[in-house]
């Protein structure tokens, strides 16, 4: 692994906390009724994304899931137009039209979270098909679920990786449950890294809790794809810490599961040990702490003064594309 | 009655080796038909009941499913983990149950945790891993029948056992691991995805068996000077631009030079003391300690390791005793 520097921790810890704060403050609102439509949180999920982000330039593209708040923000896209967003105003990542579950901003190579589970893969072989014809060396990122692993559509998106060699790392973020099914029991495989055998690509497992973990094994994969060697698969095993939507009351999760996942969180984890090999201080730490927290701050304030959309637009713009 | 217990561990061969090198992966499909193969010979031979470690996958159920075995079946009941703690805590219930020899499958790493508990149960080591020196790869329906023979002590399970080496990781005076093979201090600051694969982050290297033919750390010792298994003898290697590079397999499919500052050899017994700095502590192929640079970590190699069978002589063993040999007509 190369050595990650100390403008790369930093960087991390801030995106992973910022995400931390943005998702505890969406529960919140949500509580209160702010917020319109659904909200799936990423919460216990902040290493797989912002691990595997770490290495993609705004060049690179990434697909995502109805869980994607943490993948906006790992790929930089501002809080404050995605909160917005989440309110269904105008000023929203995509004018308040698509809410939680339909954030993009292509300018920063986020092509979309998706309401339809699976749907990322083939569309993360169309961005990667037009790097390859266009020999660009950009890399697509393609995140989903454990649920989405069972989906054809990841299936054919696998295969058609393969076979094209596409410049495409598949990275399954397995929380162990889709929806509320337990991994264990809609998976035959049970690992689903396994499946790369099948699609002829490489494949493995990870410690998606673990940030150090799954930087480095997305620094491998990516670099893989960058250099026109194909597509691969990592599965990232970890859990969510909120339930599959915002209202569901998680019966399904043991007292004791919560508390072992508690234990295990990430970002506390990465915290705890860049300050105990010094690479880090206190200070750095509590600073990107107070401005994360402004951001979101600040983001709320910017969503709830934002104006809403006027009938006229809604139904009117942004609906078809105008060719020239 | 004989038993035999069954430790074998899905998460074996699917780790970011399989990015970096040519390793393959290990599915768990194939997985559960290597362990129908074993089961079966278990039962041809006589095994009365067979115990097993619960893992997520249901490796043995799965292998069970559809067999029509004379033998008794039984998972352990204990608490999973998923992680290697239920393979030490596997082989401790097996010393509290009789069992007379443990099948194991995966790598290095897992009969590692294998050996932490087994006491001096036989083992016969199935290669599912990445790394593997101490597991042999080996048609599992001839392992299982020299897991049976040993069990059922059809064979003289002395003449076709041996006592592995160990090495014992010691930081700051304590014993903090063990580990069959090798010993890596490397350069990471943390565990991360455990692997090891680039020979220029990795400082000094312990080694109970130095052998060319291995893959792996053993490798790079055994380019220098052969340190068998049974040998009394171990190797310490100081990694680094010196006088000698050897041309060594680190990984599947990786064969690349690797600089050697100095390489000595190591009497049983002897506790070799690490340079002190910040680094991660290797065992049998993965990142296992973090270790801070203030803390002294020292390794020791000993004669103190599990029990082996070694599965071609146990069967040669067999044939001379002419145990798997009877007359027409009394075959069962």
């Amino acid at each position: 692994m190369a050595e990650i520097n100390k403008e790369k921790l930093l960087w991390a810890y801030e995106r992973m906390k910022l995400i931390r704060t943005f998702e505890d403050r969406v529960a919140g609102l949500f509580a209160e009724g702010k917020l319109p439509g659904f909200v799936h949180l990423y919460a216990g999920e902040e290493a797989i994304g912002v691990g595997v982000i770490s290495h993609l330039t705004d060049k690179d593209y990434i697909t995502s899931t109805h869980r994607g708040h943490g993948h906006c923000i790992a790929k930089g896209v501002d809080v404050s137009p995605m909160m917005a967003e989440l309110y269904g105003k105008a000023t929203g990542a995509c004018k308040g039209k698509g809410g939680s579950m339909h954030i993009a901003d292509v300018d920063k190579g986020m092509l979309g979270a998706n309401g339809i589970v699976g749907a990322g893969g083939p569309l993360a072989c169309g961005s990667g098909l037009m790097a390859k014809t266009l020999g660009t060396d950009q890399v697509t990122v393609c995140f989903f679920g454990d649920g989405a692993a069972e989906q054809g559509t990841m299936h054919e998106a696998m295969n058609l990786a393969s076979i094209w060699k596409l410049p495409v790392v598949f990275v399954c973020e397995n929380n162990g449950y889709a929806e509320t099914t337990p991994w264990g029991y809609h998976c035959a495989a049970k690992d689903i890294s396994d499946r790369a055998v099948a699609y002829d690509m490489p494949g493995a497992t990870v410690d998606g809790t673990d940030f150090f973990a799954v930087y480095e094994a997305a620094e491998v994969a990516i670099e893989r794809a960058r250099k026109g060697e194909g597509p691969s698969l990592i599965e990232c095993r970890g859990f969510r810490y909120y339930g599959h939507f915002e209202g569901d009351a998680m019966l399904y999760f043991t007292e004791e599961e919560k508390a072992r996942n508690r234990a295990r969180d990430p970002i506390e984890s990465f915290k705890k040990r860049v300050l105990e090999r010094g690479l880090l201080s206190e200070e750095e730490i509590a600073g990107i702490d107070a401005k994360t927290a402004k951001m979101v701050e600040e983001a709320v304030e910017f969503a709830e003064e934002s104006p809403w959309p006027v009938p006229e637009d809604v139904l009117t713009t942004d609906v078809y594309v105008s060719y020239p | 009655m004989s038993t035999v217990g069954i430790i074998a561990n899905p998460a074996s061969g699917k780790d970011i080796r399989r990015l970096v090198t040519h390793a393959s992966v290990f599915d768990n499909h194939e997985k559960a038909h290597i362990l129908q193969r074993a089961l079966l010979a278990l039962d041809a031979v006589g095994v009365e009941q067979v115990l097993f470690m619960p893992d997520y996958y249901g490796l043995v159920e799965r292998a069970l499913d559809g067999l029509n075995l004379s033998l008794e079946a039984a998972e352990l009941h204990m608490d999973m983990h998923a992680d290697e703690r239920d393979s030490t805590e596997a082989a401790r219930r097996f010393c509290e149950s009789d069992v007379g020899c443990i099948v194991t499958l995966g790598g290095d790493g897992t009969n590692r945790a294998v050996a932490k508990g087994c006491n001096d149960i036989p083992i016969v080591a199935i290669s599912t891993g990445t790394n593997n020196v101490f597991p042999c790869m080996l048609e599992s329906t001839v392992a299982g029948l020299a897991a049976g023979l040993v069990a059922r002590e059809m064979v003289d399970v002395e003449r076709v056992t041996y006592t592995a080496k160990q090495l014992e990781v010691y930081v700051d005076g304590q014993l903090a691991e063990i580990a069959l093979i090798d010993v890596v201090a490397s350069n990471e600051l943390f565990i991360g995805s455990r692997a090891l694969w680039d020979p220029r982050r990795l400082r000094e290297i312990v080694l109970a068996r130095a052998e060319p033919s291995s893959i792996g750390m053993s490798s790079i010792g055994g380019c220098l000077h052969v340190v068998g298994r049974q040998d009394p003898q171990g190797m310490y290697i100081r990694l680094g631009q010196g006088n000698t590079s050897v041309l060594a397999p680190v990984g599947p499919g990786l064969i690349i030079p690797v600089g050697i500052q100095s390489h000595r050899l190591l009497s049983l017994g002897e506790q070799v003391a690490l340079e002190p700095a910040a680094c991660t502590i290797a065992v049998d192929g993965e990142r296992q300690i973090e270790v801070f640079s203030e803390q002294q970590v020292s390794v020791r190699l000993t004669n103190h390791g599990p029990r082996v069978v070694d599965v071609q002589q146990c069967m040669r063993e067999a044939s001379q005793c002419g145990v798997l040999s009877m007359p027409v007509g009394r075959e069962t």
